[in-house]
């Protein structure tokens, strides 16, 4: 008996892994609804959902980047300082003295760019396969909003560095924000916490950024992926002359 | 193979057979057909997919993080204004729409109502056939491209326009938002149009005339197409969607590598100072 088996027949690792490795059908089968994580999927799918050419896995990668922007925007937080006089000097003190800073900054910024471009994506294979149709419809809104707070968490994200390219992008897009016709000048003012960036401003931002809108990702996300499911699991072609409306995907016919 | 296996591909096999995709002819070239309806477990057979896509992005992000720097500008300094001052790349289609049309209508009408067309897309094409095929049918891709072609054609020609086509006798003045304001001034002024006020010579020419395009484009789009292809609503929406995926780029890459100072139009090379 090998010293990992041991440690396998032992009660403490039996209570966290409830099966073996996979590799027969009935444990393959188990793992998938046993696991918090994989029991995201079903423990069948039909083939054609398996198919890189038909996802392109865009989905489950926009997933994948809010993870690592997670783990690595936690890392960011333990140095930055949300404070005028502070943040870009801290930014500065992440990039020069901080052990992996550099890195960490980097991989953050790269996986932000690239999680707005993959849920853009993601949006058009979406619409190209039909995969909104009925009875997916709610779950493509929901997809639409989860775009629009992609987009308000990178830009939210933008300003925390404090520099030129931060300070003048984030006038350049709340001047936009303040053109709304009627309450230009209210929106202006929520936006910016006052008349014009400051520490107001950097503070707002910050907590949307760490907090709010990730916390509103990740109910969104959960709400996403939980209709995923509720509405048939991966969208696939239906019979022609099938009754319109909802319904789940084609209904097995019962043998005998 | 267990028997209730068994079972449930004779069972999956009595649902229609459907149009073949485009990816089977790929997943099928040089390998005995499969069945693509046929239920396969999802450990391992999906499972592995994903986790080798994450590593490889997580593989490629950690390469270009080594090798590549976030940007970091200087401290921000409010007084001093880099020209140009653009917003983050995603919004530069915005920027970009705004040199065209007036403020409010470009940044907060023209993206409030194509986020509520994207949510209302579903409830407008509500037809279950062409579900979970790419492009729908074989007329879908020659409609994608050509609502593709057709609508960077109309972005890239009005963009050359507002930039090129001088406003008659005002040096330094082009485009044609200023044109028409040109022509209704002095219309009014030789004593036509009642003597209408400037707000409501600007309304035209900074709301309506932008409007009227940016409806024409979508409008002609699937007229030509309903015409040539006798598009059903799938494939009107399909050439509404791209009419949008196909401005998003074309605003986004000329706002991104064609503006540089004075937000004038001219060639990467020129732009100078990289916009990250």
């Amino acid at each position: 008996m090998s010293v990992l088996e041991r440690i396998k027949a032992t009660r403490v690792f039996k209570s966290i892994y409830r099966n073996p490795y996979p590799n027969t059908t009935k444990t393959r089968l188990a793992i998938m609804v046993d696991s918090l994580v994989l029991h995201l999927h079903p423990a069948r799918i039909v083939r054609r959902g398996t198919w890189v050419t038909y996802t392109w896995g865009l989905g489950g990668l926009s997933a994948w980047m809010f993870v690592i922007l997670t783990i690595t925007g936690v890392f960011l937080m333990w140095y930055y300082i949300p404070n005028v006089s502070d943040a870009y000097w801290s930014i500065r003190a992440i990039e020069s003295e901080v052990v992996f800073g550099q890195f960490m900054r980097n991989l953050h910024r790269w996986a932000a760019h690239a999680m707005v471009i993959l849920v853009f994506l993601h949006m058009c294979r979406v619409f190209y396969t039909g995969a909104y149709k009925p009875p997916r419809e709610f779950n493509w809104v929901i997809g639409v909003t989860l775009l629009t707070v992609t987009f308000l968490l990178s830009f939210t994200g933008y300003l925390l560095p404090w520099d030129q390219l931060a300070y003048w992008a984030i006038t350049v897009g709340t001047n936009i924000g303040g053109a709304t016709p009627f309450i230009g000048d209210r929106i202006n003012f929520l936006l910016l916490g006052g008349y014009e960036i400051g520490q107001p401003t950097l503070i707002r931002w910050y907590t949307l950024h760490v907090i709010f809108l990730p916390l509103l990702t990740i109910a969104l996300m959960s709400l996403h992926f939980w209709r995923v499911r509720k509405d048939g699991g991966i969208s696939t072609p239906v019979v022609e002359d099938e009754a319109e409306g909802p319904g789940y995907p084609p209904v097995m016919e019962q043998e005998g | 193979m267990d028997k209730g296996m068994a079972h449930e591909r004779t069972a999956t096999r009595t649902v229609t057979a459907p149009r073949p995709v485009q990816a089977q002819a790929q997943a099928a070239a040089g390998r005995p057909k499969l069945n693509p309806d046929e239920k396969v477990l999802v450990w391992p057979y999906l499972v592995r997919i994903e986790f080798i896509a994450a590593l490889l992005f997580l593989l490629l992000l950690s390469l270009m993080a080594v090798f590549i720097d976030a940007p970091l500008a200087p401290l921000a300094n409010p007084d001093v204004t880099p020209n140009p001052a653009k917003a983050p790349w995603y919004f530069l289609g915005l920027q970009e729409l705004l040199l065209h049309m007036d403020k409010a209508l470009a940044g907060v009408i023209v993206p409030g109502a194509v986020l509520l067309g994207l949510a209302a897309l579903p409830y407008i094409d509500v037809r279950r056939k062409g579900t979970g095929i790419w492009f729908h049918s074989k007329r879908g891709v020659p409609i994608t491209l050509f609502s593709f072609f057709y609508t960077a054609a109309w972005n890239v020609s009005l963009i050359l326009i507002d930039e090129f086509l001088p406003v008659p006798g005002e040096a330094g003045a082009h485009g044609i938002g200023p044109i028409v304001k040109y022509w209704l001034s002095n219309a009014r002024d030789a004593g036509w149009l009642f003597g209408v006020s400037d707000r409501v010579i600007n309304a035209i020419a900074g709301w309506i005339v932008p409007t009227f395009i940016m409806l024409f484009i979508p409008a002609s789009l699937v007229l030509i197409l309903r015409r040539r292809w006798q598009a059903d609503t799938r494939e009107a929406a399909m050439g509404l969607f791209t009419f949008f995926v196909a401005s998003f780029l074309v605003l986004t890459i000329v706002g991104t590598a064609f503006r540089g100072p004075g937000m004038r139009l001219m060639w990467p090379w020129e732009v100078g100072a990289a916009n990250h």
